[in-house]
C-alpha cells in the first residue's frame, strides 16, 4: 500500500532517531571494541597506544578475579530474578482473588517500582545498618537474633542482602505481567478442571501456570538482561565489598576504567560482558517472538 | 482518445507477490457517469478502487483521470476525492473542519472555505451539525459528512468504497436515494464499489462486474440484467437471482424446443419462438436455460404475454409481502417463481405456472458463456 | 466457589503480609524522615517517633542551607534532564514509530534499536566519556539530555509504534487523499488520536530518566549538573550523622515518580506490561 514518496519518507522519518542512536550507542560500541585490542590508558598526558591483538582478552579470560565477578553477577541475576518470578507470580495469584481492599493492594504494589533505584539502595542500606538498622532491631525484638549483625558488612550475607533489596524493587513488574496474564485464563477451563476433581494446587500447575508461561517467560528474560547489568545498587549499598563479595561484572569494568584507568583492558572486559548480554538479548527476542506467534496458550 | 473520458484505465495489472489480483483491466468512463464496481468479496473491486485512488501502486498499465496520465501520481494530485467504508472522519475535528480539511490543506482562505463548507452542508442537510464532533453524530450523519468532505473540493472524480455497508438496512435505503439525488443534482462522476447488487442496479448508470480480478461484463443495469454475458453474472445480479436450469435444446423449424427434466421423471417442454435459433449451433445440445423469477408466474398475474403454461409442484412457498416466491425443482436445481401475493397456494400443491420466454438466456453448460 | 473460614483467614493473612512487605520499607523511610535524630539511634529502635519533626524537609527546601542547596540544585537538574530528554526522545520517537508502523520499516531495525538499551551501559561509557571530555561537554545538563534521549528513544519508539498500529489507517489515508503531507497528517490527525499513548510514553520515559544513575555518576561532578540519584548517593556516602536527612532526601526523590505512578496507574501498568511482553 506504499507509494514512492512514502517509501522515501520511511527513511526520512527514521533518520533523526537513527542518527542519535548511532552517535550515542553504535559508535561508542565500535570504539570500545577497538580499544579492547589496545593498551590505552586514561591519563592527563597524551600517551602512545599500541595495538596488542588479543593480549587483553587472554589476560581477561584467565583472570580469576574477573571470573569471580562474572559468577557473582550470574548468581545475583539467577537468584534475584528467580525470587522475583516466584514472589511475583504468588502475589499475582493473590491479587487475582476476590477480597476486600484488592484495588488498594493492586495500587500499592506499584510503589516499590516507582522508588528510584538509588533511593531503594539507600533505604535498604539504612535498614541493614549494623547499629541502628530496622532489620536488626526487628529481628532482635522478635527474638530471632540475640545480637545485632552487620548484614552488609559480612561477606557471607552481603550479596543476599543486595539481592533482597533488588528483588523488592523489581517484583512488581513481574507481578503485573503475571496478573495481566492470569486475567486471560479462561474461567471455564478452571471450572471444568474443578468439576473433574482437580485440586487447586493441581489446577494451578496444569492449567494456570502453562497458560501464563509465555508472557512470564518474556518478562523474566527481560529482567535477566537488566539484572545482569547490575551496578547502581551495588555502588551505593556496598561499593563492591566487603572483600569483593558483591563486586559484579559491571562494577569490575567500572573500576578497571575509572579507578585503575586501564581503558584498553577495561574495554576487553566490557566486550566480554556485552557478548554475554548479546546472547541473552537474542534469547529475549526468541522468547518474545514465540510469545507473539504462539499466543497466550 | 483518453481526453473524452473522465477515467480511462488501460491494461491494468496488479500483483501481490505471485498473486494476480487484477488481470488486464480496461475501463473507459464518461463524465457524469455513475460507474459501479460490483462482485463477490475477494473479486478485486476494492483493490481496483485503491489503484484508481493511488493508495495502491499498480504493477503495470495506465490510469488517466480527466485526460491526464495519473498512473504514478500521489493520491492528492489525482483530482479525486474518496468516501471510505468506515467514513474515516477525523475524530478530533469538528464537522466543519472535517469537511473543509482538503481546502485547509490547500490553503484556501478561511472566508471562502467557510462559505463552501456551508454550501455543501446545505446540500447534504447537515448545516446544523457543523460544530459537532464525529463521535456525536449518527451513522447516517457521519456518512453525509464523509460525502461533504469529498464534494467540497469539486474534484473530477469521486470514489466511494462500500459507503453504505456500515448502515442499518433502513438507513441504507435512505442514503442510497440521497447519493442518487446528489449525483443527479451535481452531475458528478462517481466510481462506486459495492458487493450489494441491488445498490449496483439502483445507482449505476453503468455496472462493471468483477470476478477473480477479471472484468466479466460492463454495461448498463438493463444490459447486465437482461443479457448477462455468462452464468456467473446471471447468477450474481438480480435478487432473487436468475434461475439456471439444465435442459436440452432442439432446433426445429426456426424455433427452439426446450426440454427440462423434473424430479418426478417427467419432462417440461417449452418452446422459444423469438430467439434466433442459430444461437444453438447444433441440432440438439445440453444447455443452461436462464429465466428470471418474474418470467415464471402464476396464471392469475395479469401478464400481457400469454406465455406457456405448465403444471409444476411447489416445494416451498415464501410469502414476501408484495410477491410470493415459490421454489420449484426444475432442471436439477431449485428455481424460484415469482407469484402474485394473492396467489392462494401451498407447498406440495401442483399449480399451473406461466413461463415467459421473451427474455430467456442460454449458456454453455461447461464454460457458462452466453450462447 | 465459596471459601471456608480457614481459607478466608489464610487469604487475609497473605494480603496483610504482602501489604507489609510492599509498604513496610517505604513507611519506615517516611518515619525516619520525621523522627527526632535521637529516636533513630536508640537500640533497639523506637518505631513510633517520640515527636513528629518536619525540620529536615524545611532544611532541604532552604536554598541558603548547604544540604538544601545541594538538594534543590539536584532537583532542578533532574527535572531539566529528565524533562528535556523525554521531550527530545518523543520528538524523535514519534516519526520513527510512524515509519515502523505505517511505512513498513523493518522490524529487524526496531529490534536493533531495542538491543541498544539492553546492552550494559559500561559498553558505551568510556568512548562517550572521552568524547565529551575532549569536547568540554562533561558536567553539563545538555550532555545528559543527549545521552538520556538515546537511552529513552528505543522504548518510546516501540511503545508508540504499537499504539499507532491500532489506529484506523483509513483516517490517515483520507488525510492523504485530501492532500495533506505526511508531516501535516502526523501532526493534525495521528497525534491527536495517539494523545493517551503519548502521555503514557512520556510518563514512562520520564520515570526511566529520573531513575538513571550510571551515566549521571560518570558525566557530572558538581552542583551545576548532578542529578538527584547522584546527589543522594553523595548524601548517603558522606559523613552525615543524622540518618533522617538521608531518608528525607529519599522520600522527596520518590515523591514525583510515586505520585505519577499512583495517579496514572492504569496507563503506566498497561504500558509496562505491553512494553515488556509483546515481542
Amino acid at each position: 500500500m506504499l507509494g514512492r514518496r512514502q517509501l522515501r519518507e520511511k527513511w526520512f522519518l527514521l533518520a533523526p532517531a537513527m542518527a542519535v542512536l548511532a552517535l550515542i550507542t553504535l559508535m561508542p560500541l565500535a570504539n570500545t571494541f577497538w580499544l579492547s585490542f589496545t593498551d590505552t590508558r586514561i591519563s592527563a598526558l597524551p600517551t602512545p597506544t599500541h595495538f596488542i591483538g588479543l593480549e587483553n582478552y587472554i589476560y581477561a579470560l584467565t583472570d580469576p578475579d574477573f571470573q569471580d565477578a562474572l559468577f557473582r553477577t550470574l548468581y545475583f541475576t539467577v537468584v534475584s530474578v528467580g525470587l522475583e518470578g516466584v514472589i511475583g507470580v504468588a502475589i499475582a495469584v493473590l491479587l487475582n482473588q476476590q477480597f476486600k481492599g484488592r484495588t488498594l493492594l493492586r495500587a500499592l504494589i506499584i510503589l516499590p517500582w516507582a522508588v528510584p533505584t538509588i533511593v531503594n539502595a539507600v533505604a535498604w542500606r539504612l535498614i541493614y545498618h549494623p547499629d541502628y538498622g530496622a532489620l536488626n532491631s526487628m529481628l532482635y525484638q522478635l527474638g530471632f537474633i540475640s545480637d545485632y549483625r552487620s548484614w552488609i558488612g559480612d561477606p557471607m550475607t552481603a550479596m543476599h542482602m543486595v539481592i533482597l533489596a533488588d528483588m523488592w524493587k523489581n517484583f512488581p513488574l513481574v507481578a503485573y505481567v503475571a496478573l495481566a496474564a492470569l486475567q486471560t485464563v479462561p474461567g471455564d477451563l478452571l471450572k471444568a478442571a474443578a468439576v473433574e476433581g482437580a485440586s487447586p494446587w493441581k489446577r494451578f500447575w496444569s492449567i494456570t501456570l502453562p497458560w501464563i508461561a509465555g508472557p512470564l517467560m518474556v518478562v523474566m528474560v527481560l529482567r535477566t538482561i537488566e539484572a545482569f547489568r547490575v551496578f547502581d545498587i551495588v555502588y551505593v549499598m556496598t561499593g563492591g565489598g566487603p572483600a569483593d563479595s558483591t563486586k559484579t561484572a559491571s562494577f569490575y569494568v567500572y573500576q578497571e576504567y575509572f579507578n585503575y584507568l586501564r581503558s584498553g583492558s577495561g574495554a576487553s572486559y566490557a566486550v566480554l560482558v556485552a557478548g554475554i548480554s548479546a546472547v541473552m538479548i537474542l534469547g529475549y527476542y526468541a522468547a518474545a517472538r514465540r510469545q507473539s506467534q504462539g499466543g497466550a496458550a | 482518445m483518453s481526453d473524452q473520458h473522465i477515467l480511462s484505465i488501460n491494461n491494468l495489472q496488479k500483483l501481490y507477490g505471485e498473486t494476480h489480483v487484477l488481470k488486464d483491466i480496461n475501463i473507459a468512463m464518461d463524465k457524469g457517469e455513475f460507474l459501479v464496481l460490483v462482485g463477490p468479496s475477494g473479486c478485486g473491486k476494492s483493490t481496483l478502487l485503491s489503484c484508481i485512488s493511488g493508495l495502491t501502486e499498480i504493477s503495470s498499465g495506465s490510469i488517466h483521470i480527466a485526460g491526464k496520465d495519473r498512473t504514478h501520481c500521489e493520491p492528492a494530485d489525482r483530482d479525486i476525492a474518496m468516501v471510505f467504508q468506515s467514513y474515516a472522519l477525523f475524530p478530533n475535528m469538528s464537522v466543519e473542519r472535517n469537511i473543509g480539511f482538503g481546502l485547509e490543506v490547500r490553503k484556501v482562505p478561511e472566508a471562502i472555505r467557510k462559505q463552501k463548507v456551508a454550501e455543501v452542508a446545505e446540500l447534504l442537510k447537515i448545516g446544523h451539525l457543523l460544530h459537532r464532533r464525529p463521535a456525536e453524530l449518527s451513522g447516517g450523519q457521519r456518512q453525509r459528512v464523509a460525502m461533504g468532505r469529498a464534494l467540497v473540493r469539486d474534484p473530477a472524480l469521486f470514489l466511494f468504497d462500500e459507503p453504505l455497508s456500515n448502515l442499518d438496512a433502513k438507513l441504507r435505503v435512505t442514503m442510497r436515494t440521497e447519493i442518487k439525488r446528489i449525483h443527479q443534482t451535481t452531475g458528478a462522476s462517481i466510481v462506486y464499489v459495492t458487493h450489494d447488487q441491488i445498490e449496483a442496479m439502483t445507482l449505476a448508470t453503468r455496472i462493471v462486474v468483477l470476478r477473480d480480478g477479471i472484468i466479466q461484463q460492463i454495461g448498463t443495469p438493463q444490459e447486465i440484467y437482461n443479457t448477462p454475458v455468462n452464468a456467473f453474472v446471471a447468477d450474481f445480479m438480480g435478487s432473487p437471482s436468475m434461475n439456471l436450469m439444465r435442459g436440452t435444446a432442439v432446433r426445429q423449424d426456426g424455433k427452439i424446443r426446450l426440454s427440462i427434466p423434473t424430479p418426478g421423471g417427467s419432462v417440461l417442454e417449452l418452446e422459444d419462438m423469438r430467439t434466433d435459433s442459430s444461437a444453438i449451433s447444433e441440432e440438439k445440445r445440453d444447455i443452461l436455460i436462464g429465466l428470471r423469477p418474474e418470467a415464471m408466474t402464476d396464471t392469475l398475474s395479469g401478464s400481457r404475454d400469454p406465455g406457456q403454461i405448465a403444471d409444476c409442484i411447489l416445494d416451498v412457498v415464501e410469502p414476501a409481502g408484495a410477491d410470493t416466491y415459490a421454489v420449484i425443482n426444475l432442471g436439477g436445481t431449485e428455481t424460484i417463481a415469482r407469484l402474485s401475493a394473492d396467489a392462494n397456494v401451498q407447498a406440495g400443491q401442483t399449480v399451473p405456472i406461466r413461463f415467459d420466454l421473451s427474455k430467456v438466456s442460454y449458456f454453455d453448460v461447461d464454460s457458462g458463456a452466453r450462447l | 466457589m465459596r471459601r471456608s473460614l480457614l481459607q478466608s483467614v489464610l487469604l487475609y493473612a497473605c494480603v496483610v503480609l504482602v501489604a507489609l512487605f510492599t509498604a513496610g520499607p517505604l513507611l519506615w523511610l517516611v518515619t525516619m524522615s520525621i523522627s527526632a535524630p535521637t529516636d533513630l539511634t536508640e537500640v533497639p529502635l523506637r518505631w513510633i517517633p517520640s515527636e513528629v519533626d518536619f525540620s529536615r524537609y524545611q532544611t532541604l527546601l532552604d536554598l541558603n542551607d548547604g544540604s538544601g542547596e545541594r538538594f534543590l540544585s539536584a532537583l532542578r537538574n533532574s527535572i531539566l534532564t529528565a524533562g528535556g530528554a523525554t521531550l527530545l526522545a518523543l520528538l524523535l520517537a514519534v516519526p520513527a514509530a510512524y515509519s515502523f508502523s505505517r511505512r513498513n520499516a523493518s522490524m529487524v531495525l526496531l529490534f536493533a534499536f531495542l538491543a541498544t538499551i539492553m546492552m550494559p551501559p559500561i559498553t558505551y561509557i568510556l568512548p562517550l566519556y572521552s568524547t565529551f571530555s575532549s569536547l568540554g561537554m562533561l558536567n553539563k545538563t545538555l550532555t545528559l539530555i543527549v545521552v538520556y534521549t538515546a537511552m529513552l528513544l528505543p522504548f518510546a519508539t516501540w511503545l508508540m509504534k504499537s499504539n499507532i498500529d491500532v489506529l484506523p489507517i483509513e483516517v490517515e489515508q483520507a488525510a492523504f487523499m485530501e492532500g495533506a503531507s505526511t508531516a501535516y497528517t502526523i501532526r493534525e490527525v495521528v497525534l491527536p488520536l495517539a494523545l493517551p499513548a503519548i502521555a503514557a510514553t512520556a510518563m514512562l520515559s520520564f520515570l526511566v530518566a529520573w531513575d538513571e544513575f550510571f551515566y549521571a555518576l560518570i558525566f557530572t561532578n558538581d552542583l551545576s549538573a548532578k542529578t538527584l540519584p547522584v546527589a543522594i548517593a553523595d548524601f548517603s556516602a558522606g559523613r552525615v550523622t543524622d540518618y533522617g536527612v538521608i531518608a528525607t532526601v529519599g522520600v522527596m526523590a520518590t515523591l514525583p515518580p510515586a505520585i505519577l505512578a499512583i495517579c496514572f496507574q492504569k496507563f503506566i501498568v498497561s504500558g509496562l506490561v505491553a512494553g515488556s511482553v509483546k515481542g
